[in-house]
């Protein structure tokens, strides 16, 4: 039996700390809240209210087979709290990986199990209230050729039931950095929607879908 | 090495203990549906979801607690409004579900649009023709009474109020509210037997209505469109709101008729207010429809001695026990 526990909290120990951190751009510029620089168009500047979405399911790999799963891997990352934006894993010694794998969004089994703590936890406000389900990725700012008055972008992405399911699963080569630099550009994102069309998704669709599937290839390792 | 086994052991079986004196499956139901392994219900626990239940702190104007539309002695839901009451004297849109034996629900809500009971407190909160809060508001101000910190703290060791903790307590709670003591269930035990009209009724409530109300739960947890023409004003379409199917058009959750005596009026938005007009609309009001149920397409057919016969029967569904149980009152 101490043999045991002694074997668990080495094994605790002994492991090498790999840091991930999170960058949200637009395109050379990093995102700042409610700065209204950035340039979509020739006179048209948008401006970011807020900007937040979750990772989870990290898994490294190498030659194809998976070599570190992390466990309960919910991560909410938040442009407002710099400490959302780390993400530290204790990985076994000397453990060789080439590729990262992720989720952008949480998986249905979670969205069906009821209140959970942590990021998870509905008072994050990533939960909505008139119909159960995570939202994986909220952004809501402003553009200033917009038509509306007052928001003019509020995308709030999520759905975890078929057709409508919103999860993302991105795939990047890590090489053979060790930590990772992981950056979510919003001006390539930017340019593949049309703003006017699609300002405002509150709820799980078809839209959301596509829009999700957008979002997932502006992540890239610097 | 043994001791440890031996303390495992009884550790499991002491939990095993707890979890039976809290939560007892009636003899003749079937396994519940939620999973108490990840909200295993405690003493402390259930008081603190029902002290919550019980406090108008829920609502933004301190004036709304859950039971405003969901009263014990009306087997918890509200007589008498066909639709509910918030705060501002809003009103809503729906009629309030009476709340009972909620641990044998798939979803939650007459279109389904909670997945899990613990989820299901957040809507009233937010709502804003209910509670108009948020689940923040509602944590901090728990994080800032005494009275819940010491509850918080009996009911986890830790008196932090956390979102968690709050929606799991409420679920604890209601997952208490156990409903099976009814004349029927007491006939189906076999501890009584039902008169001629009660046992005519129930041959009757087999053939006409129990696909759809199936027993013991008296609802098999779907979603049917049953002929109800739309209500022009409310213009509610169902959950075809909630799956964007249009084959969920006009569908609405089959509820629970058990203690139907208490939960008058009835359907989604509370426009009958008697038994007897319920059974008028299955006989004489159906209104064709694409999404129409398939067991109501051909019509159903009863004289008026045999809508008697039924409506004895539903009668033995109610749970007087249940009704006037202490133990689901406002906390003394």
């Amino acid at each position: 039996m101490l043999c045991l526990l002694f074997l668990i909290d080495a094994s605790g120990q002994v492991g090498e700390v790999v840091k991930i951190s999170f960058r949200t751009v637009y395109g050379n510029k990093a995102i700042i809240l409610n700065d209204s620089s950035y340039m979509h168009e020739i006179d048209n500047l948008i401006k970011f209210e807020s900007l937040k979405f979750y990772i989870s399911n990290i898994n490294f790999y190498q030659n194809e087979s998976i070599t570190y799963s992390e466990k309960y891997s919910f991560h909410l990352i938040d442009i407002s709290d710099t400490s959302s934006q780390i993400i530290l894993l204790n990985l076994p010694n000397g453990l060789d990986f080439d590729k990262i794998r992720f989720n952008l969004g949480i998986d249905s089994t979670t969205n069906v199990a009821g209140a959970m703590g942590g990021d998870l936890d509905p008072t994050k406000g990533m939960y909505w209230t008139w119909k159960s389900g995570y939202i994986n990725f909220k952004m809501e700012g402003s553009c200033s050729q917009c038509p509306s008055s007052n928001r003019d972008f509020e995308l709030h992405l999520g759905g975890y039931q078929y057709p409508f399911y919103a999860l993302q699963q991105i795939e990047l080569e890590t090489h053979t950095k060790r930590n990772l630099n992981l950056c979510l550009d919003m001006k390539k994102f930017f340019s593949k929607i049309d703003l006017k069309k699609q300002k405002s998704i509150m709820s799980p669709s078809r839209e959301a879908v596509s829009i999700s599937d957008q979002l997932a290839k502006c992540f890239r390792i610097e | 090495m043994k001791k440890c086994v031996f303390l495992l052991l009884s550790l499991a079986f002491l939990s095993f203990v707890i979890h039976e004196s809290k939560f007892t499956v009636p003899v003749n139901f079937p396994k519940p549906i939620y999973d108490f392994s990840r909200n295993t219900l405690t003493e402390d626990k259930i008081l603190l979801g029902r002290t919550l239940f019980y406090d108008p702190i829920l609502s933004k104007s301190n004036t709304i607690s859950c039971e405003s539309c969901h009263s014990p002695f009306s087997s918890f839901t509200h007589v008498d409004h066909s639709l509910s009451h918030g705060i501002h004297d809003s009103i809503g849109i729906r009629n309030s579900p009476a709340l009972f034996n909620l641990a044998w629900q798939k979803s939650f809500m007459w279109d389904g649009s909670v997945n899990n009971l613990d989820m299901q407190a957040l809507a009233p909160i937010s709502h804003p023709a209910e509670m108009g809060s948020s689940l923040n508001e509602v944590v901090s101000k728990l994080n800032a009474s005494t009275k819940y910190r010491k509850l918080f703290f009996g009911a986890y060791q830790d008196s932090l109020a956390t979102g968690e903790r709050t929606l799991k307590a409420i679920s604890q709670f209601l997952l208490t509210l156990v409903s099976a003591n009814s004349k029927y269930d007491q006939m189906i035990r076999k501890e009584l037997n039902f008169t001629e009209q009660e046992k005519r009724g129930y041959l009757l409530f087999r053939k006409n209505c129990s696909s759809c109300h199936k027993e013991p739960m008296f609802t098999n947890n779907s979603f049917e469109n049953n002929g109800l023409p739309v209500d022009i004003k409310l213009k509610d379409i169902g959950r075809i709101k909630i799956t964007a199917n249009p084959s969920d058009s006009l569908k609405f959750k089959v509820p629970s008729l058990r203690n139907i005596e208490y939960t008058y009026p009835y359907m989604h938005d509370g426009r009958f207010k008697k038994l007897s007009e319920v059974l008028n609309h299955y006989t004489n009001g159906i209104q064709n429809s694409k999404t129409l149920s398939n067991k109501l397409k051909h019509g159903v057919v009863l004289s008026s001695d045999q809508k008697a016969d039924i409506i004895k029967f539903l009668l033995t569904l109610s749970d007087k026990e249940f009704v006037f149980n202490k133990n689901n009152q406002f906390p003394s």
